[in-house]
């Protein structure tokens, strides 16, 4: 792989113009939307090889040298625009227990009647196959690994919600049933075998697929069944650089906070299996007739404490599968270098495996092979994701997880704490880590409103010190300021307006805002809140949080 | 296949703003004319040389499984680093041919052809079957019993040829039941190497069946019961087996040989560490043994502070303890071991006070199933001595 012209590249198109010389703020920013302007309908599928996937992320380093690049596809106020990555839904708007609970279904699961197999399960251990319904309809299927009913099914429906809620394009995982006897095998059917031909499937291939699953007592197995996606399967997509044949992916996947975000997401879920043949870009109609390509999360079922054959390994999660240090540490010292893994105490059920959120810390999680984008993430990515799960009330959360359809009434009681007890150590690990200030506005009055999102969410306090506001005239052509005045103390949102405001239609209002606490020294980083002259009011159009 | 270049191109386009800041009005213009120009120059990137290497051999290996290979083996114990090339060929779903030769530093040399059809019988019976030829040419050989002396080593050539097959029947897993039966042809001769030849140092009376050539109807029955996740790598489990083999010259006699094995991981926090044991028992009743066929101690998998075939009796008695930390679960483990053996002409004999003992220390890296590379430092009684091997020791 090519690297190394990435590395002096560190603006981003949707914030670069103003620090490149142009003005500071343009007439559509803050953009809501990133814009895909060309077709991408000639994107050809490809296969990225896993052994390759692993190898280059475990191995090597792929993607931008440099570190601490600004995420490149924020827009001005620091948020993340909808696009074929990425839709903006918790935190942005209100989210109900209903909508969680239905997540991604737009539809009804499988329809009544038989299913017929078109093709063996391609990917991954769990047990399954793909079928159409008795209506035609294409559906992935995936059963429970014998003797942990109920765990990789309930992951699936569980985390499907939660990254659907998060803003991730999901497939639709129903939760269904089937018998044995309800599945035929589609003539054109096959499978290859062990010597690499194909051949067709016969029904000692199905009697071997569900001889490896989990069996209701009734006798059905529980399953779920993934909606086939509309459009060109294009195959899954990297952690790094851009697809080559997509003209509108022009951010490097590394350097997409929603991407570097999964760092804080995956840590909540415990997804440890993060890789490119767990996504999946799809080929769809776009606005004017034009094309362009969806990307996918496809496959979250490696979540919370069990794998597609049972209980995770108890390092997964901790550490990556190659731990330098790790290593180091254990080889020389007989193993007595103990990590949290070897002590942690689990209450162990079936459906949910060795899932905890008392020992778990969010800086130090690990999926088994981290990719690119998780070695970008800064502190800034890591601050957006957190308040993301921080929004996920308990009802929230309980609603995600009795879509699971857990059986035991423990095993749904137990997911819901330990989500909850993970959510919060996100919240005490990431939202006071830089100046926590957050949704400004003017109020009636005039004055700057704002939010400390640490202390909202009860993870700190509020700053002994009170804040400190300065507020700017900015040159939008320059992006110089100019002092609008001396510096305010005060002790609570709002802070007061400014003595006079910069005049022209266009003008840029910026409030420096930062917080004066001993126990915080990291909150004298100032947040600049933009507002640039709309009509008769101020519309914000910037937020500078840099870590 | 992703790579960074058309991004790095776009993102320059990007940056080169101040003119083009200019000529655009808006945010969304800005990244249009990005997208613009990526769609103009639409870069191409193949994946590079390592890229295509890996993915060729791992797509091969399931695609078109069928081919030639490389093979890190043993031809026979005490034969030395080894190399060879096979070719399998499928002849069915699960069913493969596969011819294999290899070669060691000490002129071992083997060839062999094998047909392995498992998973008849819902998955229940596994079949197999050999031609196999074999040329040591320098195994050791140092009198029978515990007080055989270093210095009383002799070699002696074997050639053997086998024909032969094997049913395993699991009819619930994890238990396994197997039945084999093979035409064994030895062709004993003079050993090379620096030690003296065999006939040289001992006779028919030190060595039972010196200078016989025999031929046997191997036959063997063996009941097993396993509960580690893989035979060639486990943390965890057991595995107890018996076996009976039966050696049979027709009306010129034969003897038979009780083997017992029994493995036990015992693993500790979590598979931090890992207790193992091994203990073996191989007890031949009756008949006349030929020196070549009488258990033995010594080498990389039994007794590793000690050569190669070091002790040789009628009955053998091994046991192997081993403390294990585990760097790293992926695929390195170090060990700590201790081997104790001892053999001799009849089975109550197998005294404690005769065991002899060894201790050392090794490193293995590991897949989930196999260990390709095991390397050891083992010192016994009579000195130092490092193992190379490309599979477990139990």
């Amino acid at each position: 792989m090519r690297r190394g012209l990435v590395g002096v590249v560190l603006v981003s198109a949707l914030v670069a113009s103003s620090r490149a010389g142009g003005p500071r703020f343009l007439p559509d920013d803050p953009l809501t939307v990133e814009p895909e302007t060309q077709d991408a309908g000639d994107a050809a599928p490809r296969d990225i090889d896993l052994v390759w996937d692993l190898a280059e992320n475990l191995f090597g380093r792929p993607g931008d040298r440099v570190r601490g690049v600004r995420a490149q596809n924020v827009n001005t106020i620091d948020e993340v625009p909808d696009s074929g990555w990425f839709t903006n839904r918790i935190h942005a708007r209100p989210m109900t227990v209903d909508a969680i609970g239905r997540g991604p279904l737009v539809g009804d699961g499988p329809a009544p009647g038989r299913w017929t197999i078109t093709h063996p399960k391609s990917a991954g251990f769990a047990p399954g196959f793909r079928i159409r319904d008795s209506a035609g309809t294409v559906w992935f299927v995936s059963l429970d690994a014998a003797g942990f009913p109920e765990s990789a099914t309930g992951a699936l429906a569980v985390a499907n919600k939660l990254f659907w809620a998060l803003g991730y394009y999901q497939v639709e995982n129903h939760l269904t049933s089937v018998a044995a006897d309800q599945i035929d095998l589609a003539p054109t059917a096959r499978i290859r075998a062990e010597s690499g031909r194909f051949r067709p499937m016969r029904r000692d291939d199905v009697d071997a697929v569900l001889a490896r699953a989990a069996r209701d007592p009734d006798g059905r197995y529980r399953a779920i069944a993934s909606r086939g996606l509309p459009g060109k399967i294009l195959g899954g997509f990297e952690y790094h650089g851009t697809r080559p044949d997509d003209p509108n992916d022009v951010v490097p996947h590394e350097h997409r906070r929603e991407l570097r975000a999964l760092k804080v997401f995956g840590a909540w879920v415990n997804l440890v299996d993060m890789k490119a043949g767990n996504t999946l870009d799809t080929v769809v109609p776009g606005p004017d007739g034009r094309r362009v390509v969806r990307h996918y999360l496809q496959d979250i079922g490696s979540t919370f404490g069990a794998g597609a054959n049972g209980p995770r390994e108890f390092d997964e999660g901790w550490e990556s599968l190659l731990d330098g240090p790790q290593v180091l540490a254990r080889l020389f010292t007989i193993g007595l270098y103990m990590r949290p893994w070897q002590r942690v105490r689990y209450q162990e059920l079936p459906a949910v495996g060795r899932f905890e959120g008392d020992a778990f810390d969010p800086r130090t999680w690990s999926p088994r092979v981290p990719p690119a984008a998780f070695r970008h993430a800064r502190a800034d990515d890591e601050f957006w994701a957190a308040r993301r799960v921080m929004a996920f009330s308990d009802a929230l959360i309980r609603a995600a997880v009795r879509s699971g359809g857990y059986s035991d009434v423990r095993a749904e009681q137990l997911l819901g704490d330990v989500l909850i007890k993970r959510r919060d150590a996100i919240g005490r690990a990431y939202l006071p880590a830089l100046t926590p200030l957050a949704d400004f506005a003017f109020d009636t009055a005039g004055g700057l409103t704002f939010a400390n999102v640490a202390a909202a969410a009860g993870v700190a306090a509020a700053p002994r010190d009170g804040y400190r506001v300065q507020w700017l005239a900015m040159d939008n052509a320059t992006g110089e300021t100019t002092p609008l005045g001396d510096v305010v103390d005060v002790a609570a949102s709002p802070a007061p307006p400014p003595g006079q405001y910069p005049p022209g239609p266009d003008a840029v209002l910026t409030a420096r805002v930062w917080a004066e606490d001993p126990a915080w020294p990291s909150w004298r980083a100032p947040v600049d809140a933009s507002f640039m002259r709309r009509g008769d009011g101020w519309r914000l159009v910037g937020v500078d949080r840099q870590p | 296949m992703t790579l960074l270049w058309p991004a790095a191109r776009v993102l320059v386009a990007a940056l080169a703003l101040p003119a083009a800041a200019a000529a655009q009005a808006t945010r969304a213009e800005i990244i249009a004319q990005a997208q613009a120009e990526k769609a103009a120059a639409m870069p191409v990137d193949p994946p590079g040389l390592v890229e295509r290497t890996v993915v060729g051999i791992r797509r091969a290996a399931i695609e078109s499984p069928s081919g030639p290979y490389p093979i890190v083996d043993s031809v026979y114990l005490g034969g030395g680093p080894t190399a060879g090339a096979g070719y399998r060929q499928y002849v069915g779903d699960r069913t493969v041919a596969k011819v294999r030769g290899l070669y060691s530093v000490k002129d071992y040399k083997a060839l062999e052809g094998h047909l392995l059809s498992p998973g008849h019988r819902r998955d229940t019976v596994d079949l197999a079957a050999t031609v196999a030829w074999m040329d040591a040419t320098q195994i050791g050989f140092h009198g029978l019993g515990m007080d055989a002396g270093i210095d009383d080593r002799a070699n002696f050539r074997q050639r053997q040829t086998t024909v032969g097959g094997e049913a395993t029947l699991r009819p619930r897993r994890p238990w396994a039941l197997s039945a084999a039966l093979a035409g064994e042809r030895f062709v004993l001769g003079p050993g090379r190497g620096r030690e003296p030849s065999i006939e040289e140092v001992y006779d028919a009376g030190d060595a039972p069946g010196l200078g016989s050539s025999p031929t046997y109807a191997h036959s063997m029955l063996s009941a097993g019961y396993d509960r580690r996740p893989a035979a060639g790598y486990a943390r965890r489990g057991g595995a107890y087996t018996l076996r009976y083999h039966r050696y049979d010259r027709g009306g010129s006699g034969g003897f038979d040989r009780v083997d017992v094995d029994l493995v036990q991981h015992v693993p500790l926090r979590r598979e931090t560490w890992v207790l193992s044991g091994h203990a073996r028992l191989q007890s031949t009743v009756g008949g006349d043994v030929p020196y070549f066929l009488l258990p033995a101690l010594g080498g990389g998998s039994t007794l590793r502070g000690y050569s190669s075939w070091r002790f040789r009796d009628r009955h053998a008695l091994l046991m192997q303890g081993e403390f294990r930390w585990v760097p790293n679960l992926l695929g390195m483990d170090m060990a700590i071991f201790w081997d104790g053996g001892t053999v001799a002409a009849a089975r109550g004999d197998l005294a404690w006070s005769r065991v002899v003992h060894d201790v050392g220390v090794g490193v293995r890296l590991h897949t989930p199933a196999q260990t390709p590379i095991r390397v050891e430092l083992a010192r016994g009684d009579e000195g130092l001595r490092l193992v190379m091997a490309a599979k477990a020791v139990f």
